[in-house]
């Protein structure tokens, strides 16, 4: 049935009532999530779904008993100090061998291999080496973390203009002018890809080790929850996660965005997709 | 009679040859020319003659194949990629047809860019950046970024920040070429106007012969491939130069009928 | 300083071209340097901690001279593979589906993009509640690993159509079936393919990771069961044998998306 605020394709026509009106419907999805919800925790019961309430409450005295945020900040200490040990040195290796392109030649095999390999099951691994604590998990994380900044960077760097490294050179420029107000400035957008990419999988990566073995943090809460046949508890633990995960996402788009505000609008509508 | 400023002397280009297909042909070959102080030269040839080709040499940023250029008597050596010395140690200005600012910077920052990286940022030199701004009408963008800024600010700023550091040479590769023809005559005169303040030395390069006439004391013409000067011509109409009516002048037709004829 | 910064890539021609085999040995230098570091890493660090390359190699042959490997192997990969056909069978069927219903894709959009924010994997446990400790969960987790990038890119795809390609077909008399078999399916294929070499490898993955969390059986099994019972050389040689799986996938991908695409005149890629 076509309506008058979408065309045959699909695509919305109407400027700003269409807009109002896709808002509204939103909400309406939104309140019939929470009422499906509602209407299978009094049909199958509060033990296999839980309950709109229960996860609330449940939430709030989480997080109103510091306990919640405790085990979260685990997560996120792992997640972030592995994001940071991992994106550094992934950043910084294209741009310091940007002069020696057979050294990064050599070095592609083994990158493009660690960047196919499934990182995730070096888990155990890990687990193995640093125990349960937080070092395992940092480990993994960095290392998942890596790869996909090091692509990133080095289409960065590859990404170059050689005119406007002509046109500092005539100005000039040295070497090291080059690489600090040509080259850096140049691949920090396709580094920032990289981070916004990386940064689910660092939260993910942290979840995933405790999971496994761990006797902090979120993943461990869920497993928590699953051993005591605790759906609530399981489901709070997801709700928490989530929401890190879109603070991480806010947190990268708003650094990006104070950084990058030079960039012409079409680059920006590229990137929403990704 | 004092020695020219820059000195072209039996310049030769061809690039390298890819395996299995013999020696490439010669884009430049036997191209001679100088230009002398304070002179306003211009060069006219064909799209695709290896304008850009010649101006990348002088201002060392390619390699040569044969022949020198002199600067001030000084030859460089042109053969070997490594030995080149881009802009002749900020000696020889080059406003490239692209107008390469840096995304990152404000207008402001780009026209300051090469201050900066020759350690000359100065409160004077600051202030000289400041007329040129206000001189080509870009004082209420000083901090916008380029993109949002339209293609004849973009020039703009691109000529200033050669400008600003006052090199002796400076050498223009079709600057105006990608506007449209009101903003083309806008910067022409723009040009003019600040080249009369301190008559420096420079190289234009264009395909359109009328931009050549109008702004020039002498044109050059170059040839198609192999490149080399088919012929001289000065430009007798005096200055200052009116650019909106130069076609009007009665040396203009003329002129343009001579340099016509030899660009092929 | 030179003039020209060095091209990243690799000349292909000329003088310059012992460069390449300059590049050749590199690597393979490389390779017998990661090798001799894992030795070296091995004695060192001691058998617990770092297992000797050369065991790990007898126990790979030892495990697949018995069929235990291969018993493992053929498990994940059948995991691995019900659940990317099902994860890639939604993710096709309901970005079409929604096209026909364009204020319910409206409404929802915000939601399915929300909810890829929830790390699939933590479900897992919530999975083992619900479908018990069979293949089920791990169907699940593959599944939902697999959904989320075709669905993303499947549903970019259409939205991004040649809308004058679709009202050329539509003058011409084609049928709203015909229109979405001909012109947006074609239409889609590089965004598809984009996805199905990122989702593939990771459908073999999360099938590993799922048996880290429940199953007897598996590649992640064997990895995760010798590290409870501490048998580095069972964790490594898991390793090695699910990295070379999913190597060789990436690889074989990588080759098949080089002969289907040879025709394009545009390389389309999308950052998923």
């Amino acid at each position: 049935m076509t309506t008058l605020e979408h065309d045959r394709d699909g695509a919305r026509l109407n400027g700003p009532a269409g807009v109002v009106r896709a808002r509204a419907n939103q909400l309406l999805v939104l309140v019939a999530l929470f009422a499906i919800w509602q209407a299978l925790s009094m049909k199958l019961g509060v033990y296999w779904v839980s309950s709109p309430w229960h996860v609330i409450s449940r939430f709030s005295a989480g997080v109103a008993g510091g306990d919640l945020l405790r085990h979260a900040s685990y997560t996120l200490a792992e997640a972030a100090a592995g994001f940071v040990i991992g994106a550094l040195p992934a950043a910084a290796l294209p741009l310091a061998l940007r002069r020696l392109p057979a050294v990064t030649a050599v070095l592609d095999p083994l990158m493009v291999g660690g960047y196919g390999a499934p990182k995730l099951a070096l888990a155990p691994l890990f687990i193995l080496w640093f125990g349960i604590g937080i070092e395992s998990k940092v480990a993994l994380v960095a290392i998942t973390v890596f790869f996909i900044v090091y692509f990133s960077a080095l289409a960065g760097v590859r990404a170059l203009d050689v005119k406007l490294v002509q046109m500092a050179q005539v100005m000039g420029a040295s070497e090291r002018d080059v690489a600090r107000h040509i080259v850096f400035p140049g691949a920090v957008p396709y580094v920032f890809t990289g981070l916004r990419i990386a940064m689910p999988y660092s939260i993910g990566g942290a979840v995933i080790a405790e999971l496994i073995s761990a006797n902090r943090g979120l993943g461990y809460l869920v497993q928590l929850g699953a051993m005591n046949f605790d759906t609530t508890g399981i489901f709070t633990a997801l709700v928490m996660t989530t929401l890190i995960v879109f603070l991480g996402n806010w947190s990268v788009n708003a650094v990006e965005r104070r950084l990058l505000r030079w960039r012409p609008p079409a680059d920006l509508r590229m990137q929403a997709g990704s | 009679m004092a020695d020219p400023l820059l000195e072209v002397r039996d310049l030769s280009k061809r690039f390298a040859s890819r395996a299995g297909r013999g020696p490439s042909p010669w884009v430049i070959q036997g191209l001679s020319f100088s230009v002398k102080e304070g002179e306003f030269l211009t060069i006219v040839g064909p799209s695709g003659a290896g304008k850009t080709t010649l101006l990348n040499m002088i201002a060392q940023i390619d390699t040569a194949s044969g022949g020198e250029v002199r600067f001030q008597s000084e030859a460089s050596p042109l053969n070997d990629p490594k030995a080149l010395n881009p802009g002749l140690s900020c000696r020889i200005g080059y406003v490239t047809q692209e107008d390469n600012l840096l995304p990152w910077r404000t207008t402001l920052q780009n026209v300051l860019f090469p201050l900066e990286v020759q350690g000359r940022l100065t409160a004077e030199t600051r202030a000289r950046a400041d007329l040129l701004m206000r001189a080509v009408g870009l004082a209420d963008f000083e901090h916008h970024y380029p993109h949002e800024l339209s293609g004849g600010m973009r020039k703009r700023a691109s000529l200033i920040r050669t400008l600003v550091y006052d090199p002796p040479v400076i050498l223009m590769d079709e600057p105006f070429g990608a506007l449209d023809a009101q903003t083309r005559m806008q910067l022409q005169e723009d040009l003019l106007r600040l080249w009369n303040l301190g008559r420096k030395t420079i190289v234009f390069v264009t395909h359109d012969i009328a931009e050549a006439i109008a702004l020039g004391d002498r044109t050059l013409v170059l040839s198609r491939a192999p490149a080399h000067i088919a012929g001289e011509h000065i430009i007798t109409i005096p200055r200052p130069r009116d650019i909106r009516g130069i076609m009007t002048h009665p040396e203009f037709g003329a002129l343009y009928q001579r340099i016509r004829a030899q660009v092929q | 300083m030179t003039a020209r910064d060095d091209v990243l890539d690799l000349p292909r021609e000329g003088p310059l071209q012992w460069r390449r085999y300059g590049v050749t040995i590199g690597r393979a230098a490389l390779l017998l340097l990661l090798i001799a570091i894992w030795k070296l890493g091995a004695d060192a660090a001691g058998p617990m901690y770092v297992a000797d390359p050369f065991k790990v190699l007898e126990r790979i042959i030892a495990d697949t001279q018995s069929g235990t490997l291969l018993r493992h192997v053929y498990v994940t990969l059948r995991i691995s593979m019900i659940g990317f056909v099902i994860g890639c069978a939604s993710g096709v069927a309901l970005p079409f589906l929604l096209r026909r219903l364009p204020r319910l894709t409206d409404a929802v959009e915000p939601y399915i993009m929300a909810s890829v924010g929830v790390p699939k994997y933590a479900l897992v446990p919530l999975f083992i509640l619900y479908f018990g400790i069979d293949d089920a969960p791990k169907l699940w987790l593959v599944g939902l690993l697999v959904f989320y990038p075709v669905f993303i890119a499947v549903f970019a795809g259409i939205r991004s159509v040649d809308r004058r390609l679709i009202n050329m077909a539509r003058i011409v008399g084609a049928s709203e079936a015909t229109i979405a078999r001909e012109v947006i399916w074609n239409s889609l294929m590089p965004f598809f393919f984009a996805a199905l070499k990122i989702a593939l490898p990771r459908a073999v993955s999360a099938a590993i990771i799922g048996e880290f969390l429940v199953g007897n059986e598996g590649l992640g099994y064997l990895i995760e069961h010798s590290r409870q019972n501490v048998d580095t050389t069972g964790v490594f040689a898991g390793i090695v044998i699910a990295t070379a799986i999913v190597l060789i996938i990436n690889a074989v991908l990588v080759e098949l998306d080089r002969r289907v695409s040879a025709w394009r005149p545009i390389a389309r890629e999308m950052a998923l």
